[in-house]
C-alpha cells in the first residue's frame, strides 16, 4: 500500500468514525479501547482569583478509555 | 443511535464507504489501532490529524485517604493514556449544543442554579450509569435536556432587564423630587403667588358682578364701571386719593372719557363719608400688599417699556369692566393697563362709569 493510498483510506476512516459519533455511537476496538461521545453536564466555575462566576454550558466530548489489555502494557 | 460499533462493524463502513472490500478494511482498521497503541507506547504522544492526540502521561506517587476506613495509603505511580480530540472534530461532535456559551452570572443566580441543578444532575447521574452499561449517551435525549436550560438563561435575562428598569425609573424619581425639594423657594413663591392673585380676582369678580354698588369695597386697579350717584363716588374718589397716594399718574383735572365729574355739586353728607370712610380704609389696607405692591410696579416699569403709537380702537365701557381687563383683553396681560389710563389721561380709574369711551393705545416696544 503506497502512503497516498494510505492517507485516502485514514481519510475514510475518519470521515466514517466522525459519522458514527455524531450519531451519538461509540466505537469500541478490542486491544485498544472505547472512543465515545459523553455529554458534560452544564456547572458553573468560578475564578479563584477574580471570584467571577460563569456558567459554563453542557457539551458533548469525545473520550477515550484505553482497554485493559493496552493498560496492562503501562507501567 | 447509541450502539457500540466494533471493529467488522467499522470495517463494513468502511467498505461501503471507500469502496474497498471488508476484510481489507477490517484488517487496515485494526492496523491503524494497533500503531497507534504501539506508538504511543514507545513514542509517548501520536498525533493523527483529524481525530486527535493520545498522549502517555506519567503519574506521580500520591497519598490519599481510603473514605471507608480513613485510612491513608499511597497510590503508586503509574502512567496513563490521555486522549485530546482534534479542534475540528470537537467542534463538530458537539455541534448540538455549540449554541450555548459561557456567561457571566451572579451570585444569586449562581445559588439559585445549584439548588435547581441538584436534581436534574442527580438524575442524569443515573441515566449515564444506565448508560455506560448498554450503551453511550444518547445525543438527542441531551439535546433535549439543553433546551429548559436555554428558556432558564432566558427568563433570567428578563428578570434581571426588568430589575433594571425599575431601579432606573426609581432613581429618575428621586432625582426628581430632591430637584423639586431644592428649588421649591422658587417654583413655590412663584406658584403661591399665582394662586393668591387668582384667589383675589376671583373674589372680586365675585364682589362686582352681584353688587355693582360699593365703590370701596374694590382695589384701584380692579375698578369696575359703576352705575351710581356720583355723590358716592365723589366719596370714594376723596377716601381713595388720601389712601394710595403712591399711584404716580398723571393727575389732570378734567379726564376726556369719564363723566364730567367736576360740574357735578360737591355735596357731601357728613354722615355718608363717614361711613364709607373706614370701609374703604379697610379694603385697601387688606390688598394693599399686593395691590398697591404692583400698582407701584407698574405705573413705573410699564409707562417706560412701550411707547404710545397711534390708537387702537375705542372702548365703550360696560358694566362690570375694568381698564385691567381692556389691558387683558386688546393687550393679552393685565400688566399693561397703565398705558390705557396714560393715553386717556384718567384721573381715577375707579371713577369711570359705564358707557364711558376709552381711547384703546397702539403700543410698540422700545
Amino acid at each position: 500500500m503506497s502512503a497516498d493510498q494510505a492517507a485516502e483510506k485514514v481519510q475514510t476512516l475518519m470521515e466514517v468514525l466522525e459519522k458514527i459519533w455524531q450519531d451519538g455511537d461509540s466505537v469500541s476496538l478490542s486491544g485498544f479501547g472505547v472512543l465515545e461521545v459523553k455529554k458534560k453536564n452544564e456547572r458553573v466555575s468560578v475564578n479563584p482569583t477574580t471570584g467571577v462566576r460563569m456558567l459554563v454550558p453542557p457539551k458533548l466530548v469525545l473520550t477515550y478509555k484505553p482497554s485493559t489489555i493496552l493498560k496492562d502494557k503501562l507501567k | 443511535m447509541d450502539k457500540k460499533i466494533n471493529l467488522s462493524q467499522l470495517a463494513d463502513l468502511m467498505s461501503q464507504a471507500g469502496g474497498m472490500s471488508k476484510a481489507a478494511s477490517e484488517q487496515f482498521v485494526k492496523n491503524f489501532f494497533d500503531i497507534i497503541s504501539q506508538k504511543v507506547l514507545t513514542d509517548g504522544l501520536v498525533k493523527v490529524k483529524g481525530l486527535g492526540t493520545f498522549k502517555l502521561i506519567q503519574m506521580e506517587d500520591r497519598e490519599s485517604v481510603n473514605v471507608n476506613t480513613g485510612e491513608r495509603f499511597m497510590i503508586e505511580g503509574h502512567q496513563k493514556i490521555s486522549f485530546t480530540p482534534d479542534v475540528e472534530l470537537k467542534e463538530r461532535v458537539n455541534k448540538p449544543f455549540a449554541a450555548f456559551e459561557t456567561v457571566e452570572i451572579s451570585a444569586e443566580q449562581a445559588d439559585k442554579l445549584a439548588q435547581m441543578g441538584k436534581e436534574p444532575v442527580a438524575a442524569e447521574s443515573i441515566v449515564q450509569d444506565e448508560s455506560q452499561t448498554v450503551t453511550a449517551e444518547p445525543e438527542k435525549e441531551s439535546a433535549n435536556d439543553a433546551k429548559p436550560v436555554v428558556k432558564e438563561v432566558t427568563q433570567r435575562r428578563g428578570v434581571r432587564f426588568l430589575l433594571k428598569l425599575i431601579v432606573w425609573i426609581l432613581s429618575i424619581l428621586l432625582v426628581l423630587v430632591i430637584a423639586l425639594y431644592l428649588f421649591w423657594p422658587l417654583i413655590g413663591n412663584r406658584v403661591l403667588e399665582r394662586v393668591e392673585r387668582n384667589i383675589q380676582i376671583r373674589d372680586k369678580q365675585e364682589l362686582v358682578v352681584p353688587q355693582g354698588s360699593p365703590v370701596n369695597v374694590q382695589p384701584a386697579d380692579e375698578q369696575p364701571v359703576k352705575e351710581q350717584p356720583v355723590k358716592e363716588i365723589e366719596s370714594a374718589e376723596v377716601e381713595q386719593e388720601t389712601a394710595e397716594p403712591e399711584i404716580p399718574e398723571p393727575v389732570v383735572t378734567e379726564p376726556a372719557v369719564t363723566e364730567p365729574v367736576v360740574t357735578q355739586p360737591v355735596i357731601k353728607p357728613q354722615t355718608e363719608t363717614g361711613e364709607t370712610k373706614p370701609a374703604v380704609t379697610l379694603d385697601v389696607r387688606l390688598n394693599s400688599k399686593d395691590a398697591a405692591k404692583d400698582l407701584t410696579e407698574f405705573t413705573e416699569a410699564d409707562t417706560v417699556n412701550f411707547a404710545m403709537t397711534g390708537e387702537l380702537t375705542v372702548h365703550t365701557l360696560k358694566k362690570g369692566e375694568t381698564i385691567t381687563r381692556l389691558a387683558l383683553r386688546y393687550y393679552g396681560t393685565k400688566k399693561l393697563w397703565p398705558y390705557i389710563v396714560k393715553y386717556n389721561n384718567i384721573k381715577d380709574a375707579g371713577k369711570l362709569q359705564e358707557g364711558a369711551r376709552i381711547r384703546i393705545p397702539v403700543l410698540k416696544a422700545k
